[in-house]
């Protein structure tokens, strides 16, 4: 149970894009094909291991409807990590990458690090935006980035964890201020000196999980 | 309208419910799932002249059983400080802590999010079937005060919901099951038969009129009553049972509304065009000032040596021995001038104005449950009696019109209504429920939930400057914030289909086994009351933690002739009795 770093992500994008479904993908490894209306923030969360260290991945997943549009700008606050995610066979999605950049420059803190995400990649028939574009935009906004199939799982888990391989090298370069949890960025008990292995005593003995 | 009192309500049958039912909910229940019956030894008899004899409510609740019980003796677990025989033993958590369950928040992990306090998540629930009516609801969490959300909802049955705020301590949902229990055993599954309503089944009142709204309101009085008591007797024995909350709970039954309110959570009733109708009032040290100074000028030894019932223009200070200061006591609502003495000194048992207005210096509301053993500041002078759990019930009858189906209740905790009026409130209601058009059949479903989630981000704010700040720039609240929009129209349908069920049944639901072996009371068996003919009962209910189909019924010989008099509770002297309860039968909205 105990982790080294938390990292909290948030994963944004027009409504429909798949954002609720990465995230089961990701962490219940299922693809559900309808989904209903994200209204507010669902959260998810995930062990990894970067450099050898466990990371505790805590997902808040968005409503990407326009008329949620200011409660979801309420959460970039405290965000490491962002999934910006358009899908490939609407190109509308692509075309409001622009705002949904702006508002999450706008409210963030300065280093969280963006992965621009194009989802969908199963549906190559269908497909509206060429990958040549999205990586464009990426290079061009200083953002990762990477094609996705929430249904076939394609690159879902590379999505999620080169966004934290990218967090854990700012850690290492010092950009981030870890001990300021609006960054997004919680010390894990395995940190803690005082108690390197300690009892964890058992699931659900502390929901607070590490409140300091 | 008297049509649909007949069949309206569920199930049940039987008897007396001026009786049995009383008591039989909390005590029966507090041994409830883990600990069966150690509690209801312990449980003490509903002290009070109107409440009947039974002191538990196990599910044999039979006349017998009840006046045996009548004679063990009741501790009352009311010594100064936590129960000196408990005291080596160790104390286990009575309760988890978790959110309502309809959130369906189930891991540490989910309820560890809702509680980041740096980003203050709006939570509403994922699956909307959960609640009835597409009922919405919205939480979050306060800016830092305490570490977990202090508010609770509840919504049981399908006709009853309970929100509770403010606890300090862990007085957590469990608890509010039993309350919602109670009512659900209370209200829905009390019948009133005929021979009730002629008053010949109530035998210590064999002349009175007793009305379906007495009976119901008395529930929630006696509900609430023992809910308190319940917190006192767990509170010497368990942990996390300390401290206190304040309650408001809306019981949706026989096309009304009863609303009970304890506290500052506040329910009110919104129009799309009209004024919102205030459904509860808020029981504070500034409106409570009358009642407050009354108790301690009647009651001087409450006050200790430092407090004065005394109101005093402005507070004398030593200088002022021997000069006349203006003061008003206990039975004064004018001014006088009196000779200042050194009584005057004391510091006055209110104080102070709007949000800062405290009883005894201590706190801030004055009726809740819980708080059995706060002391004001650094004196041995008890809060208590000064906080009292009895609920003010309003009832709200409706009337099938135009405005109906748009008409929504609306629930919330002082973290919404300290930073927002009622006709805000209603305003942004309307304005969300407008960009759910019935049209948009995707979304539709979801705008009671918007709407809730929208209230709770007015009164939360946004995060600029260091400070949680309102988009007018003002000041948000830093409290934890809960929110019910609770549309009446469906409500109103739902009470209109119940009438017309003709069905008899004598037979349980199923799940009233769950029910009972859950919460280890609730179920009434058979029952006789002397010198009447009374039918048996057998008590459907619904309902329990994980349960949250609607509560059923099966009624019958529901031929009672009460002719209309809905707003019977003042004639009923028992009610009198619990309470002087403030019975107010609201005018119909659209009168």
């Amino acid at each position: 149970m105990s982790y080294a770093y938390l990292f909290k992500y948030i994963i944004i994008g027009d409504t429909g894009v798949g954002k609720s479904c990465l995230l089961l993908q990701f962490t219940d490894k299922r693809f559900q094909p309808v989904h209903d209306l994200t209204i507010g923030v669902e959260f998810g969360a995930r062990m990894i291991t970067i450099d050898g260290k466990q990371i505790k991945l805590q997902i808040w997943d968005t409503a990407g409807q326009e008329a949620f549009r200011s409660i979801t700008r309420s959460y970039y606050r405290g965000a490491a990590g962002a999934l910006l995610v358009y899908d490939i066979t609407r190109r509308d999605t692509f075309n409001h990458l622009t705002t949904w950049l702006e508002d999450a420059r706008q409210h963030s803190n300065s280093n969280m690090v963006i992965m621009l995400i194009g989802n969908k990649s199963d549906l190559e028939s269908r497909r509206e935006v060429k990958k040549e574009e999205g990586e464009v935009f990426a290079r061009e906004h200083g953002l990762i980035f990477m094609e996705t199939s929430a249904k076939t799982a394609a690159n879902v888990e590379e999505a999620f964890i080169n966004t934290a391989k990218e967090i854990y090298e700012k850690i290492q370069e010092g950009v981030f201020d870890i001990n300021n949890e609006a960054n997004g960025i919680k010390i894990g008990p395995q940190h803690s000196p005082t108690s390197p292995s300690s009892p964890s005593g058992g699931p659900g003995s502390s929901p607070g999980s590490g409140c300091c | 309208m008297i049509s649909r009192f007949k069949n309206a309500l569920l199930n049940a049958v039987s008897s007396p419910v001026l009786d049995a039912s009383n008591t039989s909910s909390v005590s029966g229940r507090g041994g409830g799932s883990s600990s069966t019956s150690t509690t209801t030894s312990s449980s003490s008899a509903v002290p009070h002249s109107y409440s009947s004899p039974h002191l538990n409510g196990n599910s044999e609740t039979s006349l017998t059983n009840k006046n045996a019980r009548l004679q063990q003796p009741q501790h009352h677990g009311s010594s100064d400080y936590n129960a000196a025989a408990n005291g080596f033993q160790e104390r286990v958590k009575r309760y988890e802590y978790g959110r309502p369950h309809f959130l369906q928040l189930n891991s540490p992990d989910e309820i560890a999010v809702t509680a980041d306090h740096i980003v203050r998540p709006i939570i509403v629930p994922r699956d909307l079937t959960h609640l009835p009516w597409e009922t919405g609801y919205a939480e979050t969490i306060n800016s830092g005060k305490s570490k977990v959300n202090e508010d609770q909802a509840r919504m049981h049955a399908g006709f009853v919901k309970v929100e509770i705020e403010d606890g300090e301590s862990e007085i957590k949902e469990d608890k509010l099951t039993e309350v919602g229990s109670h009512l659900c055993q209370e209200g829905p599954l009390c019948d009133f038969t005929s021979k009730h309503s002629k008053g010949k089944g109530v035998m210590w009142f064999p002349h009175t009129n007793i009305t379906k709204d007495s009976l119901i309101v008395g529930a929630l009085e006696s509900a609430f009553y023992e809910m308190d008591e319940l917190i006192r007797e767990e509170n010497l024995k368990y942990d996390g049972v300390n401290g206190g909350c304040t309650a408001v709970v809306c019981l949706f039954i026989l096309g009304k509304v009863f609303i009970s309110n304890a506290g500052d959570s506040r329910s009110i009733l919104c129009y799309r065009d009209l004024e919102p109708v205030p459904l509860s009032n808020d029981f504070t040290p500034e409106s409570e000032r009358a009642r407050i100074r009354l108790l301690a000028a009647q009651n001087p030894h409450l006050l200790g040596m430092d407090f004065t019932s005394n109101e005093y223009l402005r507070r004398p200070v030593k200088r002022d021995l021997g000069s006349k200061i203006l003061y008003r006591a206990a039975h004064m609502t004018g001014w006088a001038y009196k000779t200042a003495t050194v009584e005057d000194l004391k510091f006055p048992v209110v104080f102070g104005h709007g949000k800062r207005s405290r009883v005894l210096a201590t706190i801030g509301v004055t009726r809740g449950f819980g708080d059995h053993e706060l002391y004001a500041h650094s004196t041995a002078i008890k809060i208590k009696p000064f906080l009292t759990s009895q609920p003010e019930v309003k009832i709200l009858d409706l009337v099938e019109d135009s405005l109906l189906e748009d008409a929504v209740v609306i629930m919330g905790t002082d973290g919404l209504w300290d930073v927002t009026s009622n006709q805000t409130v209603s305003r942004i209601v309307f304005n969300t429920l407008e960009q759910f058009p019935q049209v948009d059949t995707a979304r539709y479903k979801y705008r009671y939930v918007s709407a809730a989630q929208d209230l709770v981000m007015h009164a939360r704010g946004k995060f600029q400057d260091r400070n949680w700040r309102m988009s007018d720039g003002s000041a948000a609240t830093i409290d934890d914030i809960s929110v019910f929009v609770i549309p009446l129209g469906p409500y109103y349908r739902d009470a209109l289909a119940q009438e017309s069920l003709t069905s008899i049944s004598l037979t349980p639901l199923p799940n009233s086994s769950t029910l009972l072996s859950e919460n280890g009371s609730c179920i009434a068996d058979s029952e006789t009351q002397p010198g009447n003919e009374v039918n048996a009962n057998v008590l459907a209910t619904n309902t329990t933690n994980n349960n949250n189909g609607l509560s059923s019924s099966s009624s019958f010989n529901n031929n009672h002739n009460t002719d209309s008099v809905l707003n019977g509770d003042a004639a009923d002297p028992s009610v009198e009795l619990v309470s002087e309860a403030i019975d107010l039968e609201m005018d119909e909205p659209n009168h």
